[in-house]
């Protein structure tokens, strides 16, 4: 979702402003109508946020000095621009970056509100984009209102303040702190906090920059082989240091799993042979196959950096109650735990090794986090309203409404991954024929049942990737609503419409089942609103009732779900395969009882996987989801997010690039 | 005596082992169990022959009846086996939940008997037959309302209202107060609605308006001769509502956020945590048994004519 644009600074330096009103083009934005003009403050070095709506401008500071004039033009026009090229989906909150080197403006999706070309009001700029910047420069000419300016760099303004305890609200304990299996998002408020990992990858832009490895990897030419170069005087929490036959250490479990253990090989990681130490601060890992996607796999939380003693830990050692003897390398240190209720993260005073690219360096800015499970969803959002807690996970869509009335904000991160979705079962008797599956795809109207469920915080789906997703193309030409077409689809597949109106085949009755995607937002909700829309073309939808449980299992079986609800979150290339594979999540049952139903999808999904040079994985991304898409295999729904529910005195509150929580940069404004 | 407690020690031995099995094999025959409830989650991305061999790890690959004998001697010998779901020994999460739970139901339990009791008292002694009137109201209405509903009001109202007790980061006392306030109501209305009618039943004996006649008050009658026979339908009552409390820790325990035995039960079923489950029942079972027993070893100590009947 989010759009971002670089510029180079070198001719319009210095920028140091504070506060500055930029017009925008949107009549209307999210639920809230907003002046035509924006304030905009730097919120820490290197941070501009341009606010969207009124009560925000409460924490607009006074200004210090203006933007040059073409800076404002450009700020102006990425602005229009990002209105422009969504027009379906608008944008209107952008954040600018700010380095000495470069700006770049990334819009942050919660403010996304579908919109219509009649909501651009008369006098602003066109979708013509050869317009923009005549036109955005007499906007600005004719609204712009600067405040006055004082002297002062960016930093020494915006100096956060240390000290304090975070009070953040998990709606679920965690329940496991072993890496590779750590993807349920309560273990992420721990891990991602906890432990260092040897790249870092930049959420916003998803590019990989060194942090415990001080360069990125040496790879070779057909990606089997990665060496990376060890950080010195990195140390654990429990005072041992972190060396090169430690990280080889890591990943040899990490890689290869270790069964007695009943400890997994992490998913993240395919083909992994053995690591190797090559000198003091070298490690170099190898690989059966080629292994593309392992550089970014070593930023993601399922690789994050342990100490020797507990890599020894077993499965149970893991476990919830051990959280204090997991030692990793991280800002924070886990404090306390009370089992299955709250736990503390410390930060570390000698912590001095943040990747160099991130905004903030050293230890970090708050004392401690407080971690508190909270269940119920009404108690979670009443702790965050009444100023109980500072941060809250997982606000549904249907109590953002709750949220906006208060103070606090609504925060929603893309997880730029796969999209929340059905996956059709294409080895089974009724989703054999292509016909029937565009007939399906085309009798769901996708905006009404975001419209009836969801929020703005939830994008529609435009391919089985997300728009903000590495390799992304756009194929919502494949996901149109177009029940007249869906009949038809539907007649040329031989269903004749039965008595009570559901259509059959030969005797066949069109019914088919969908499971309940247990972690996935309103999953029994949409399904029901789906089913009553597939109904009204004949095509009877059951939702599988049951626990986890049976779920999980009864979800392998395409006699008893045909249909699968899902999505999955890694910002790598090697997502799409992931879900899809037959070797992986194989949410399509493509190779169910040995034989693969579709070979070609197999081999696009696997040069994604496997092709060294990252131009050739991206062509290979956009044809796999081409193929998905064409071959309507799959009908995504939203972009899922990751919805926080953040105190506006809360500053520097930020997520990994699949959207789990990080205390790192967190300071508290009184 | 003793052989009266030997006999219902027994009977007591026989319902845990009925319970035991019971819950073992209705879990058993479920579709799925906790193996591909923690292990099968697309999440994690393993193929079934890794969830197989994890499954082989830990012996839940083994038919049925030797499992089932494995789990029984595991009970017998106080080994309670391990969590599926997080891996930690049950014995070690039961015994970190008991306290709370044990302090949660306590006094609660303590909360609806003085509910229960002012009830009654009201509603039998009040000089304001208005206010008598109400009273008697109460207890339908008390048990009709649900616990969880109950729960959420009383904290928008209480803490995130008016701010009197905090929910995140309360005292130990000050995170007793809600919750036992919560399932005490449904508790005490059965109690008070047993108290006052047989309170009712006790006053309109003849034997009261013989000591009436005597010249004894209001409150020597009652002290004296009405509580005592009017207290035990309600012993029995408040013996069965044990299981009331439970349901109520499932409920608040996880509204308000707390450990206990009710969380875990919470999440074992969420999770199909058989070892976990297993236990529970069986702590359970205990406790209820336990604290029936307590009640009918109670009764001849509240009513002479029972000495009687157990002694011979």
């Amino acid at each position: 979702m989010s759009l971002r644009r670089e510029f180079v600074l070198s001719q319009y330096r210095p920028v140091s402003a504070v506060m500055a009103y930029v017009p925008l083009p949107l009549g209307r934005c999210g639920r809230t109508a907003i002046a035509p003009c924006l304030p905009a403050n730097i919120v820490d070095a290197g941070r501009i946020v341009i606010w969207g709506t009124p009560s925000q401008r409460k924490g607009c500071r006074p200004a210090s000095q203006s933007f040059d004039e073409p800076v404002l033009v450009i700020l102006l026009n990425i602005i229009t621009q990002a209105a422009n090229a969504h027009v379906q989906t608008a944008v209107s909150m952008p954040v600018l970056h700010i380095t000495s080197q470069s700006f770049r403006v990334e819009t942050v999706n919660q403010y996304v509100h579908p919109m219509s070309p009649s909501h651009l009001r008369p006098g602003h700029p066109r979708r013509d984009s050869s317009h923009h910047f005549r036109l955005g420069a007499t906007a600005l000419a004719a609204s712009l209102a600067l405040a006055a300016c004082g002297g002062g760099d960016v930093g020494a303004e915006g100096d956060p303040e240390t000290g304090g305890t975070l009070t953040y609200l998990e709606h679920q304990p965690y329940d496991t702190l072993y890496p590779p299996a750590a993807g349920f998002y309560p273990n992420g408020a721990v891990i991602n906090n906890i432990a260092d990992r040897l790249l870092w990858q930049d959420p916003e832009t998803l590019e990989l920059h060194p942090w415990i490895a001080t360069e990125l990897p040496e790879v070779n030419e057909d990606a089997t082989e990665f060496t990376f170069t060890i950080r010195e005087g990195v140390t654990y929490s429990d005072g041992t240091e972190l060396t090169a036959e430690n990280v080889v250490k890591n990943f040899d479990l990490y890689g290869r799993g270790d069964s007695e253990r009943t400890l997994s090989v992490s998913e993240a990681i395919n083909n992994y042979d053995h690591g190797e130490v090559i000198d003091e601060n070298t490690v170099r890992f190898h690989f059966d196959e080629p292994a593309p996607g392992f550089a970014q796999a070593t930023s993601t939380i399922n690789s994050g950096l342990l100490s020797d003693e507990t890599l020894d830990h077993t499965q149970e050692d893991f476990g919830p109650g051990n959280a204090t003897t997991i030692i990793g390398s991280g800002p924070f240190v886990v404090a306390e735990e009370e089992l299955g209720t709250e736990y503390t993260l410390e930060a570390r005073e000698d912590y001095d090794w943040a990747p160099e690219e991130h905004h903030h360096q050293g230890p970090a800015l708050i004392d401690a986090v407080n971690v508190i499970v909270t269940p119920e969803d009404s108690v979670r959002i009443g702790s965050l309203v009444s100023g109980q807690a500072d941060v809250a996970r997982q606000i549904e869509a249907q109590d953002e409404e709750q949220l906006e009335e208060s103070e606090a904000e609504i925060e929603a991160y893309g997880t730029k991954s796969v999209n929340n979705g059905f996956n059709f079962r294409i080895g089974h008797p009724i989703l054999e024929d292509l016909e029937t599956r565009q007939a399906i795809i085309h009798a769901v109207d996708r905006e009404a049942v975001l419209e009836s469920l969801f929020t703005d915080s939830y994008p529609l789906a435009t391919s089985p990737l997300a728009s903000d997703a590495l390799g992304y193309s756009d194929q919502s030409e494949h996901y149109e609503y177009d029940p007249d077409r869906a009949i038809e689809l539907l007649e040329e597949a031989g269903w004749e419409e039965g008595p009570d109106g559901i259509r059959e085949r030969d005797g066949e009755r069109l019914h088919l089942t969908v499971n309940e995607a247990h972690p996935q937002p309103r999953s029994a909700e949409l399904v029901t609103v789906v089913a009553q829309q597939l109904r009204e073309v004949g095509i009877e939808l059951e939702l599988l009732s049951g626990d986890r449980a049976q779920q999980n299992e009864e979800a392998q079986d395409p006699e008893l779900v045909q249909i699968f609800h899902s999505m999955v979150g890694r910002a790598d290339y090697d997502v799409i395969k992931s879900q899809y594979h037959s070797e992986n999540r194989n949410v399509l049952l493509n190779g169910y009882e040995d034989e693969v139903t579709d070979p070609e999808l197999e081999s696009l999904l696997e040069d994604i996987a496997s092709l060294p040079d990252e131009a050739d994985r991206v062509v290979a991304s956009e044809q796999a989801q081409e193929y998905l898409a064409e071959n309507a295999y799959v009908l995504p729904f939203f972009e899922e997010p990751q919805v926080y529910g953040v105190q506006p005195h809360v500053l520097g509150f930020e997520t990994e690039s699949v959207a789990r929580p990080s205390f790192y940069a967190v300071s508290l404004d009184d | 005596m003793w052989s009266y407690v030997l006999r219902r020690l027994g009977q007591a031995l026989l319902v845990l082992f009925v319970a035991f099995t019971a819950t073992f094999f209705l879990l058993h025959y479920l579709p799925g169990d906790s193996v591909i409830a923690r292990y099968g989650s697309p999440q994690l991305g393993l193929s079934s022959a890794e969830v197989a061999e994890i499954r082989a790890s830990i012996g839940a690959d083994q038919p049925v009846w030797t499992q089932f004998w494995l789990a029984l001697t595991g009970f017998l010998t106080g080994d309670l086996g391990f969590s599926t779901q997080t891996g930690a020994s049950v014995s070690s999460m039961l015994a970190a939940a008991l306290p709370a739970t044990a302090a949660l139901t306590l006094t609660s339990f303590l909360l609806a008997v003085v509910l229960a009791f002012t009830i009654a008292f009201t509603s039998t002694f009040s000089p304001f037959a208005w206010l008598r009137r109400v009273t008697r109201a109460l207890p339908p209405l008390f048990i009709s309302i649900p616990v969880f509903w109950l729960a959420i009001v009383l904290i928008q109202v209480f803490s995130f209202q008016l701010g009197l007790v905090p929910v995140i980061g309360a005292s130990d006392l000050q995170a007793l107060i809600l919750p036992s306030l919560a399932i005490s109501v449904p508790i005490a209305a059965p109690l008070a609605q047993i108290l006052v009618s047989s309170i009712d039943e006790v006053r309109s004996q003849p034997f009261v308006s013989v000591v009436r006649a005597k010249g004894a008050s209001n409150n020597w009658l009652l002290w004296r001769n009405v509580l005592g026979n009017a207290l035990l339908p309600a012993l029995t009552i408040a013996g069965l509502l044990f299981g009331e409390l439970i349901a109520g820790a499932v409920v608040t325990e996880t509204i308000f956020g707390r450990s206990g035995i009710g969380r875990m039960t919470e999440q074992a079923v969420a999770n199909r945590d058989m070892p976990v489950l297993q236990a529970i029942v069986v702590l359970s079972a205990a406790t209820f048994v336990l604290i029936n027993l307590i009640v009918d070893l109670l009764y001849p100590v509240l009513d002479p004519r029972l000495r009687k009947k157990v002694r011979a």
